[in-house]
């Protein structure tokens, strides 16, 4: 065998290389890209997940959700929370990263560890956490009642505008410490020289921040969006547990009504939640490639 | 050379197919775990350990002692109702039944929506023997699809009223007056209910809200007619809406923000006078026993008048396709549930559960005193209020429809006007219905 055609070395670690690569290759296209051409498949069907028929329009699933009210509305709710919370968070945590990136601060550690804690707690035990905190004869209650701030227990889950509010307080307190770390990691990049130079051309803190730390951070900036814009389009586990979409679906997300549309209510409809899954899908794509090129800096 | 390549492609594989091994194992364990080889083995899978778990146990007992000495029945405990509805809906997706106990406890609103998607999925029991004329109709309907039986009651989703009595006595008012009254009346009540003791005549579950299906059952008016939604236009349902916004906004109802809150905050928090459900709530009132002895049932306000009867909720057991014991199933089934008096007596004392077997209500433990009811003779009260429920027209999309006029509601107390919110609630009903 060996004398009918010999490899060269090159080649032989070329052929190497593929086939070290194809198992991992199989599976990803196996268990991953698969699945999603089946999906797409499958949001062109309608009719009992046992017994799935092809949609008469094809596309019907798609116009479909167009006149679904509770849909819109859904989209409605996760660009609220998108529009407002994202924004809050990321201000936040650049603010809390130049605190803590401060050389003079003492226990800078446990300050640090302190702001990225809320990471650590799961995402359903801190809704039902701050449910509790909430509830109409929760803690947050007691507290505002004791000190005269209301005259009586505020039902906040119970009312459309404050149940947001409190999802977005919630949003806020779990993940400004995360986007932070990713600003504590960027500024530690950032030459302290550069800031030494600034203050001698004599720039305060204020101008120093807008002319050298937002720039240098804008890689930074931009993926923290990306990933915040990524998941606040997904948000699903405050939606289910801290308000269950209520109250009368004033607070429910995109990823909780598809899943209404499986598990959640009911008879699963999983053509017509797949075809909601694919259009939260090109959202997230539009609006990362949106964000790509507004961030772009090459001319 | 040659070897390594070998040795590398080889290695490759046993990864893959070690990969391929675990899953493989791990479903045929799981199938195996779901029925049993033995032959006189069922398995059954139920949720509500204080309720219909010890009713199960109570059938396995008695069939055991006096029908097949070798008779096991495993009870897989789900931790809701929701589980089991999933367990139908991946194994009918999947088409491989395997997953599926012999038996599942089934909630009736759901059934005939499962059985229209998920027809394979069910075995009927329309030759098991029993007399079906002996059950309460009303609960039969839920059950039974193009003249066939296939589930087998368990129990009885009649609609209890209570109200605490010490509470009302200090208002000036006895369970007489709460009996017969109409809706006008009982906020009146429940007016001066909350001034003078800060409790809620009436308390509901505000985003699975079914003051509405109840309070129209009682006045014989469905929510849909001829399959249809039947929201706008049904005048009864308006001032069913109209009552429950009215009691809401004088302080007489209380609507939980979730079902948790319900039975937690609002009954077990003690924070109501009143409590109108499917007499499965009573475990959950059973739990404030410092309340024990203050309370009494009677039936429901109406729109008129009358005295109201309704039914909510409850399940049957339904024999799956996974079933190959199916003349033991049936038989299991026929024997206990379907009319043995031993059973029902059992389930009542342990787990609370009431029967909807009519004969079943003349055996001495349904005609004793309840302590926590005042001495009351409740259950043989609760089988008899079940006999009056009047039959209306079901909907597959039953719990649709309830949640998107418990939405209405909150829209409407918050300012909303009814006109647009019912129109609303009917076209996103009709929407999900694919009308």
């Amino acid at each position: 065998m060996e004398k009918k055609r010999g490899l060269t070395l090159l080649q032989k670690q070329s052929r190497a290389g593929w086939i070290f690569l194809t198992p991992a290759t199989v599976l990803i296209a196996v268990m991953s890209f698969w699945p999603m051409i089946s999906a797409f498949l499958m949001s062109l069907k309608t009719g009992s997940s046992a017994n799935m028929q092809w949609n008469q329009p094809i596309f019907n699933n798609y116009v479909r959700m167009f006149s679904d009210k509770l849909f819109l509305r859904s989209v409605g709710n996760t660009f609220l929370y998108l529009i407002i919370q994202v924004p809050i968070m990321l201000v936040l945590a650049i603010l809390l990263a130049q605190l803590l990136n401060n050389r003079d601060l003492k226990f800078k550690g446990f300050f640090r560890t302190c702001v990225f804690l809320p990471c650590a707690t799961a995402l359903v035990s801190y809704s039902l956490i701050f449910k509790s905190l909430f509830a109409t004869e929760g803690l947050i209650n007691t507290i505002l009642v004791n000190l005269g701030i209301l005259s009586q227990n505020y039902n906040f889950l119970g009312n459309p505008t404050s149940a947001k509010a409190v999802i977005i307080i919630a949003l806020i307190w779990r993940w400004t410490g995360y986007n932070m770390v990713f600003y504590l990691a960027g500024l530690q990049n950032i030459e302290y020289s550069v800031y030494e130079a600034a203050k001698i051309d004599g720039a305060n803190g204020w101008k120093t921040f807008w002319g050298i730390t937002v720039p240098l951070l804008k890689p930074t900036i931009i993926m923290t969006f990306i990933m915040s814009i990524n998941g606040t389009l997904q948000l699903f586990d405050e939606s289910v547990n801290l308000t269950n979409g209520g109250p009368a679906n004033s607070t429910i997300t995109m990823s909780h009504y598809i899943y209404n549309n499986t598990f959640g209510t009911g008879v699963a409809n999983f053509g017509y939640a797949t075809a909601m899954a694919f259009f939260v899908f090109i959202m997230v794509g539009i609006l990362a490639l949106i964000n790509m090129k507004v961030g772009d800096t090459r001319d | 050379m040659k070897k390594k390549k070998l040795m590398a492609l080889f290695l490759a594989g046993t990864m893959v197919l070690s990969l391929a091994a675990c899953g493989g194992g791990k479903s045929s364990e799981e199938s195996s775990e779901a029925t049993s080889s033995d032959e006189n083995t069922l398995t059954v899978a139920a949720w509500d350990p204080s309720f219909n778990i010890p009713a199960l146990q109570a059938a396995a007992e008695d069939y055991k002692a006096n029908v097949n000495p070798d008779f096991v029945l495993e009870i897989k405990e789900q931790s809701g109702s929701a589980d089991i509805e999933t367990a139908i809906t991946t194994a009918a997706s999947a088409g491989n039944y395997e997953t599926l106990p012999d038996i599942v406890l089934f909630q009736d609103h759901w059934f005939a929506n499962y059985y229209a998607n998920y027809p394979d999925a069910w075995q009927d029991i329309n030759d098991a023997d029993v007399k079906w004329d002996d059950f309460s109709q009303e609960k039969l309907g839920y059950s039974t699809i193009d003249g066939k039986h296939f589930g087998m009651p368990v129990d009885n989703g009649a609609v209890i009223t209570a109200y605490r009595v010490d509470l009302l006595e200090e208002c000036g008012y006895t369970i007489d007056d709460m009996t017969g009254i109409t809706w006008d009346e009982f906020i009146e009540i429940g007016k001066v209910v909350k001034e003078k003791t800060g409790k809620y005549l009436m308390c509901m579950d505000g985003d699975g809200n079914d003051l509405v299906y109840l309070m129209l059952q009682a006045e014989g008016v469905s929510q849909f007619k001829d399959g249809k939604p039947y929201i706008v236009g049904n005048d009864t349902l308006k001032e069913v809406v109209q009552t429950i916004v009215k009691m809401a906004q004088e302080g007489v109802l209380l609507l939980s923000n979730s079902w948790s809150d319900y039975t937690d905050q609002a009954i077990q928090g003690d924070q109501v006078a009143g409590v109108m459900n499917g007499n499965w709530i009573i475990p959950t009132m059973e739990k404030v026993e410092a309340n024990s002895g203050k309370w009494e049932i009677t039936t429901m306000p109406t729109l008129t008048g009358a005295e109201g009867y309704a039914s909510n909720g409850g399940a049957s057991l339904y024999i799956t396709a996974n079933c190959k014991k199916t003349d033991l199933a049936k038989d299991f089934l026929a024997y206990t549930f379907g009319g043995s008096t031993a059973t029902y007596d059992k389930a009542l004392t342990d787990g609370g559960v009431i029967s909807c077997y009519a004969p079943a209500g003349e055996s001495d433990v349904y005609n004793q005193g309840v302590v926590f009811f005042n001495d009351q003779p409740i259950y043989a009260k609760i089988v008899e209020m079940g006999t009056h429920v009047q039959t209306i027209e079901q909907s597959d999309y039953h719990y649709t429809c309830r949640t998107q006029i418990a939405a209405a509601i909150i829209n409407i107390i918050n300012g909303g006007n009814i006109d647009d919110e019912l129109q609303l609630a009917e076209d996103q009903l009709n929407h999900e219905m694919g009308n």
